[in-house]
């Protein structure tokens, strides 16, 4: 029964998006206000249903429901409660569901919040979620559907198909929960319960922002209204994509057991192109909205932030990645990448058209190389560089070698390290510049005096790290060009801060938090520009100083490594955990300077094989954690004699990424977050009344 | 010739004895050779290497049968006297470029690794000319600011003031 509720209503779903489409097609075309209406009582409804279908394979998970060969795939009557509901996003056609469920559910609320202020927008607005919706509820229902069931065919064999096969009949459920094959081994993680949630977000998100983009070279509305309608959701976007790569590197130090949180593999990286592109785009629309300019140059970073999304779900969902020729094989392979061309090439075409008429004119010139457009612009060039040569690592050079050399490679990390730090190092620098750069004029000569604090700040803090034993010019560098930006940030908020107390006689303290209120936006900027310097910071130390060792050790000896020293103190071979996997862990005790600090548990995690499916085991560290950094211990393998081989990593200064990407995530909640709406005739009052000085107002 | 034949006996004695020494040193030395690789010295060749059954797993992290194998046929190579650079391209040799992370094949490497900077050069000499093309074509629009915002020269506190406002303005 759940079964037919979820593909009604995933059909219907389907159904309601389609008709959107050609409804607000026809309607704007034929400027038909009835079409237009009943558009958008057909996109309200895509939400809902696709609720219900999401909802009837929850309850099914929940519930045990093995005949559904998603429930059956992903879960077996050892799940806990947990990881049944987390499994709704644990393979393909379930997470493709809640990625449905996700984009309908943003296209619902941005569509009841800008119906009425961005009334002529708003039909292309539907026409393009709904066809974005529509393609992926297409994807669902016709080649990955969740609800497909387990049939027995009369010849015996078995079968997964959505309706009834003639003379077949379901298995025995006791027959199915025996053979059932459970969640993923590596998806039975905390992190794995918000990372794909939160990455998801963060992809399906960013169609807002597209489709206003896209709605506006459509009607030909090319003022600034899409800006205003678009920015606060590409904000939104951006903070759930930041927080979705966070996790992910959150899960894969604690689970993946290779002693880091970045390993620049396609997957990570399939994530991260957008999220740079899209900070271009956070950026460079600021350049639009202040001085009418780059108009063409924002149209495309959108599309190519939207296109990174769209060409990163294919890739990693249809095993591109594993091999160019794979993604053909895979049901959904062909499809997604005959979209993201459709989508790709009919928006350049569109902002072409538009810019070809002159309709994308810039209102505005450089006024000079000081300027803080003309910085942006710079920014934006490094932003665009670093997604080109990930994607270039990640996929063209692999897909190029394969269909022309027929050979396979795969880049490694240092070719990643190798191209990308001299570009985050520019990152760093325009970061540290820009904000203390004016719009419209500026001079070399008034930008280097502001430069004087915050780079004295930064010269007095690398004489302290210098004395702290920190040693190398590259690494001093980095450090440098990093805490730069970061006290440029602060300098900036004192600054200003300053500024409206002396001509307020407010304390300073007020005085910021009245200019933080004034505009959010510029303010939580500042505050995402000391998380990025904090993360900097981290990504320096832990990927410069990283220190491993790999020793065996018998039971009562000891590894010395650093300022620590780690006894083994035995195994505990075969331990049960409750979700029946086995568990050998390995008891070490962690003494730093000569005091014990720790004890710490590494493991191994076995998950026994079962009918059809290969067992696993997974290596879970051991750590013990400072802000200093970590000691990190992998049990890698026991010996018959009772000897055991440990691999230890000391992390330095590893924390202030996980620190970083929550001052990050403050800093981005502090921009989006909206300004009071105060009622127009108060606004009016606001206005026509003189303030003291402008600052201060 | 008695006195000559023990004196050859001798020679021949303290020969043998030479040889025997220099056999158990060598071997002892090869034996200690064996003994001294370590497993740091494995896992930084294996770093350089993918694993040849997960897709982009570095061969030093991956706990697969084979990447056991790979490492242990590394510490062989180590002992044997070969170089970081011998035993990649052994690999490379046996199981194809994709064991590298990064290709050995000249052309494959020079697509890999310089394309990059040869796409960084021409993007940014391109964005140079697009640059100056822009700014000749924009002579004619007005470079300074909206008349609301002046023109901001001067580093004193007014001035700031003014350019704060002019940024908070939202």
């Amino acid at each position: 029964m759940l079964a037919e509720v979820g593909l009604a209503a995933l059909a219907l779903a389907f159904g309601a998006a389609t008709y959107a489409v050609i409804a607000a097609l026809w309607g704007a075309l034929r400027h038909r206000e009835a079409f237009i209406i009943s558009a958008r009582n057909a996109a309200l409804l895509v939400f809902p249903l696709t609720l219900g279908a999401s909802l009837a394979l929850l309850i099914a998970l929940m519930t045990a429901q093995y005949q559904i060969a998603y429930v059956w795939q992903v879960t077996n009557p050892n799940t806990p409660d947990f990881y049944r509901f987390t499994a709704l996003w644990g393979s393909q056609s379930g997470s493709l569901l809640f990625w449905n469920l996700l984009m309908s559910g943003f296209s619902f609320v941005a569509l009841l919040i800008n119906w009425n202020s961005n009334r002529r927008l708003m039909p292309w607005f539907i026409v393009y979620t709904m066809a974005v919706s529509a393609f992926f509820l297409g994807l669902s229902l016709l080649l990955e559907n969740p609800f497909a069931r387990i049939w027995i065919m009369p010849d015996g064999s078995v079968a997964q198909t959505v309706f009834i096969p003639a003379g077949a009949e379901g298995p025995s459920a006791v027959r199915l929960a025996a053979t059932a094959r459970g969640l993923n081994p590596l998806l039975r993680h905390f992190g794995m319960i918000i990372h794909p949630p939160l990455l998801y977000l963060g992809f399906v998100s960013f169609v807002i922002p597209f489709a206003f983009a896209m709605s506006a070279l459509a009607s030909g509305d090319l003022s600034t209204n899409w800006i205003k309608a678009a920015r606060r959701w590409a904000l939104i976007a951006w903070l759930f994509l930041s927080l979705g790569l966070l996790l992910g590197g959150r899960w894969a130090y604690d689970v993946l057991g290779w002693g880091g949180y970045w390993g620049w593999d396609p997957v990570e990286n399939a994530a991260f192109i957008p999220w740079l592109i899209g900070t271009a785009f956070l950026h460079s629309v600021m350049i639009q909205e202040k001085r009418g300019m780059l108009k063409v140059w924002n149209m495309f970073l959108i599309i190519f932030t939207f296109s990174a999304v769209i060409f990163g779900t294919f890739a990693t969902r249809s095993g591109l990645i594993d091999s160019v020729h794979s993604f053909a094989q895979s049901s959904i392979g062909g499809a997604m990448f005959l979209f993201w061309a459709a989508v790709t090439l009919v928006s350049v075409g569109l902002t072409l058209w538009r810019w070809n008429r002159g309709e994308l004119r810039s209102e505005h010139g450089f006024a000079g190389l000081a300027s803080r457009e003309t910085l942006f612009v710079l920014n934006n060039v490094v932003f665009v560089a670093l997604a080109l040569a990930i994607f270039w690592g990640s996929f063209g050079a692999p897909i190029l070698s394969e269909l022309v050399f027929n050979t396979d490679i795969s880049l490694g990390a240092s070719y990643f390290t190798q191209v990308t730090a001299p570009l985050f190092a520019a990152m760093y620098i325009l970061m540290g510049i820009a904000p203390l750069s004016a719009w419209g004029a500026g001079s070399a000569k008034r930008l280097g005096r502001a430069m004087v604090v915050p780079f004295g700040l930064t010269l007095i803090a690398l004489l302290l790290i210098g004395i702290a034993g920190t040693r190398g010019g590259g690494a001093l560098f980095a450090y440098g060009i990093v805490m730069l930006s970061g006290f440029v940030a602060l300098y900036e908020i004192g600054r200003s801060g300053a500024a409206r107390a002396r001509a307020t006689g407010e304390n300073i303290v007020q005085a910021t938090i009245a200019l933080f209120g004034r505009n959010r936006r510029r303010y939580g900027g500042f505050i995402v520009h000391l998380g990025i310097t904090v993360i900097g910071l981290g990504v320096i130390g832990s990927t410069l100083f990283q220190a491993e060792t790999q020793q065996t050790l018998r039971p009562g000896e000891a590894l010395q490594f650093q300022d620590y020293s780690m006894t083994f103190q035995g195994i505990d071979a075969g331990q049960i955990a409750e979700d029946g996997r086995f568990m050998d862990i390995a008891n070490l005790t962690l003494a730093r300077n000569g005091a014990q600090v720790a004890s710490l548990r590494p493991r191994h995690d076995i998950y026994p094989s079962t009918e059809g499916q290969q067992g696993m085991t997974m290596i879970i560290p051991g750590s013990y954690s400072t802000l200093e950094n970590d000691f990190y211990v992998l049990f890698v393998a026991g010996q018959a004699d009772g000897s055991a081989t440990f691999k230890v990593y000391i992390n330095p200064l590893i924390n202030l990424i996980w620190w970083g990407g929550l001052i990050l995530i403050v800093g981005t909640l502090i921009s989006a977050w909206p300004a009071e709406s105060a009622p127009a005739s108060v606004r009016e009052r606001r206005r026509a009344k003189p303030t003291a000085a402008g600052v201060v107002a | 010739m008695r006195a000559c034949n023990a004196s050859s006996r001798r020679s021949l004695l303290i020969l043998a004895f030479g040889l025997l020494i220099l056999l158990v040193a060598s071997l002892t030395q090869a034996q200690d050779g064996g003994a001294a690789i370590t497993d740091d010295q494995v896992n930084a060749i294996a770093r350089q290497m993918f694993c040849p059954v997960c897709e982009n797993e570095p061969l030093d992290v991956c706990m697969t049968a084979a990447c056991i194998r790979w490492r242990e046929d590394i510490r062989g190579q180590l002992a044997a006297g070969r170089t970081e650079s011998q035993i990649i391209a052994d690999f490379v040799a046996r199981y194809g470029e994709r064991a590298s992370a990064t290709p050995l094949d000249p052309t494959l490497r020079g697509l890999s690794v310089y394309v990059p900077w040869l796409i960084a050069g021409a993007l940014l000499l391109g964005g140079v000319g697009v640059f100056w093309r822009w700014r000749s074509t924009q002579r004619h629009v007005p470079t300074a600011p909206p008349a609301d915002h002046p023109p901001v020269e001067a580093a004193d506190e007014a001035a700031y003031r003014a350019t704060l406002e002019r940024d908070l303005k939202d």
